[in-house]
């Protein structure tokens, strides 16, 4: 195994991709938390399965080209940001004057139900979606164009989340809400509807992130154990609440997960956990969070 | 009523933590007599059963120590369940060599050797895991078991990796399912004991009020992390022992021991049984055991079923089954004294 130019290019440009998907879903569970406390277990469960609600909207729809893709992930979108407000309104809502391992177990028990559901509708074998694409030739080896698209779409929903967050007014509601609900209420703002809005806006984000991941990355059973575990990492990272330092620790774990595969196949999980362990140690609060809010 | 005071943190009432003993012990006696008697009275299939909810009653007492009495939620529990596990069938593996015999002396030994490995492995993680409390702890110590399932995943040469180490037969008298029953039986009742007692010391109040109110703790000038630690490293060491008896018992181990799978199974146990009672852990393993029995009979989906429980659990009666009692008998005897109180003063009820 030789580390050319060509190669180091290769596990550059998966390891960004990867970092986008782990972006997606950790901006989401940050984002949940940091509004409402909640640490959602099952974000990465209904990733899967806004993954597989996706897969079967492009096959009925007869399964071919990207445009239909696009539409494909827009139903799948809007229907998990539906079942997401139903979670909420009936499940989440009922968590937050609780003590914090009960909130745990609600939503680790939906890992448990949302997996079986999607074993009962969707059977065990992976799904994913295949785009006829040209690869691109890029000195000795073959770059799949795909990779750029994700990192454009990644960056361009991070920086639409970063707007919305800063700029408009329900952004500000929200930001006002992690600081002092209490206060946001008493303004006259209907604390339940941001919590409900919350929650759809971080499954639609990860609902959306399955689907634009579908032609690169197969929908199977489990693989969301492995993702919320470095979900968690990333957040732990880059700090509960920060945007920014979600971002720049996805694209660490991301490209660092890349290279170790590379270098250490069986290591590669275990590098991204000496940096948890070194955070966690040395700025518990990660790298963009604020001690306060830790 | 004096009895609703409520703790800030966990808005249970304060009496909540005296009725312990109050129902853990009948509870705990009972069972006692009949684990007793399981081998007379029942076959060799409930035997096994029986010897299932011993050793990951165990495994989930242990974890209770954690979660119901210091108040933290791990998810990588089951990382020293399986160095426990794995201590032993390595020792063992080493013993019997090739002709996969062992001697009484050397399966005892392998037995042992849990412990101490145990024990070790909770310090180092715990070292780590105690700075931190609430979802960082959650996190971190799934993380490391995670970690630790990697490990033990990949490592062929030392571990078997996902093979797993097979062939552990028990030294010929123990080769029997009542044997072996009673073996654990003694290892787990012991093991049970020294965990009541320590839940009832002065240590044990410590880690109580460090779930009601770590800061307050604090400043009463207890070093809180310090006995975080020793807590986590005892709960390890018990759920090390715990695996230990594991191995000889299905004859295997596999690095699924280790896995988030496996911590979630002391997680649920406690919870069905109540998190806020000794005995709530090992009740849990029995409702456990017979409802995965039962349900795996007439189908494949365990984990819905089981996440299905856990929603209803948490949504409706988070104290499990002893919690559930508690509330009715609590409920019951202040009907009673409610009663009492208005014949003694002559008073009419002025409602609540």
């Amino acid at each position: 195994m030789s580390l050319d130019l060509s190669l180091i290019l290769i596990q550059l440009l998966a390891g960004i991709s990867r970092a986008m998907v782990l972006f997606l879903l950790a901006s989401g569970l940050s984002l949940i938390f940091g509004v409402m406390n909640i640490l959602n277990f099952a974000h990465a469960t209904m990733w899967l399965l806004g993954g597989y609600i996706t897969f079967s909207l492009f096959e009925m729809m007869g399964g071919e080209g990207p445009l239909l893709l696009v539409v494909a992930i827009i139903g799948g979108t809007t229907v998990m940001a539906g079942i997401g407000l139903l979670t909420e309104r009936f499940l989440i809502r009922r968590m937050y004057d609780r003590e914090l391992p009960e909130q745990l177990l609600l939503t680790f028990a939906l890992v448990l139900i949302i997996g079986d559901v999607i074993k009962i509708i969707w059977g065990v074998e992976d799904r994913a979606v295949y785009l006829n694409i040209e690869p691109l030739a890029v000195g000795e080896t073959y770059i799949n164009p795909y990779y750029f698209v994700i990192i454009a779409v990644g960056a361009s929903v991070a920086a639409g989340l970063w707007w919305f967050l800063q700029k408009t007014r329900y952004g500000k509601i929200v930001r006002a809400a992690v600081y002092n609900r209490d206060m946001v209420s008493a303004l006259g703002i209907r604390i339940p509807f941001i919590y409900m809005g919350v929650f759809a806006l971080g499954v639609a984000i990860a609902a959306f992130a399955a689907g634009v991941f579908l032609p690169l990355m197969p929908m199977a059973l489990g693989v969301d154990i492995d993702l919320i575990v470095q979900c968690f990492a990333v957040v732990v990272i880059g700090g509960f609440g920060s945007i920014l330092g979600t971002f720049v620790a996805s694209l660490v774990v991301g490209i660092i997960y890349a290279f170790s595969i590379l270098l250490w196949p069986d290591g590669a999980l275990a590098v991204v956990f000496l940096i948890v362990v070194g955070i966690l140690i040395w700025r518990p609060w990660g790298l963009f969070g604020t001690e306060l809010r830790y | 009523m004096a009895m609703t005071t409520e703790s800030s943190r966990t808005g249970k009432p304060a009496a909540w933590r005296f009725a312990d003993a109050v129902l853990s012990i009948p509870v705990l006696a009972v069972l006692f007599v009949a684990f007793l008697l399981v081998p007379i009275v029942l076959g060799q299939f409930w035997v096994e059963v029986a010897t299932e909810i011993l050793i990951l009653g165990l495994f989930a007492a242990s974890f209770n120590l954690i979660y119901g009495y210091m108040g933290q939620i791990s998810f990588g529990h089951a990382a020293f369940f399986g160095l426990g596990a794995y201590a032993t069938a390595i020792l063992f593996r080493e013993f019997s060599g090739a002709t996969g015999e062992i001697g009484y002396l050397e399966f005892f030994v392998s037995v042992a050797a849990s412990v101490p490995v145990a024990a070790l492995g909770a310090l180092v993680i715990g070292f780590f895991c105690v700075r931190l409390t609430g979802i960082y702890f959650a996190i971190l110590t799934l993380a490391f078991g995670e970690l630790l399932f990697f490990v033990v995943f990949s490592w062929y040469g030392f571990t078997g990796g996902d093979d797993g180490i097979q062939r552990l037969l028990p030294p010929p008298l123990l080769r029997h399912a009542t044997a072996y029953y009673y073996l654990c039986f003694v290892i787990v009742v012991l093991a049970m004991l020294l965990m009541w007692r320590i839940t009832q010391s002065p240590f044990g109040y410590i880690l109580r009020a460090m779930r009601d109110n770590q800061e307050r703790t604090r400043f009463l000038g207890i070093n809180t992390r310090a006995y975080m630690l020793i807590n986590f490293v005892i709960a390890g060491t018990f759920a090390g022992l715990a695996g230990a008896l594991w191995g000889p018992f299905t004859r295997s181990v596999a690095p699924g021991l280790l896995g988030w799978q496996e911590s979630g199974i002391a997680v649920f146990m406690t919870l069905l049984g109540g998190s806020g009672f000794f005995a709530g852990p090992m009740v849990g393993s029995i409702i456990y055991t017979f409802l995965h029995a039962w349900v795996t009979g007439f189908t494949q989906y365990w984990p819905l079923t089981i996440g299905t429980v856990i929603l209803a659990i948490v949504l409706f009666s988070p104290g499990g089954l002893l919690g559930a009692v508690d509330a009715w008998r609590r409920a019951r005897a202040g009907k009673k004294s409610r009663l009492a109180a208005d014949m003694a003063t002559g008073e009419e009820e002025t409602g609540a």
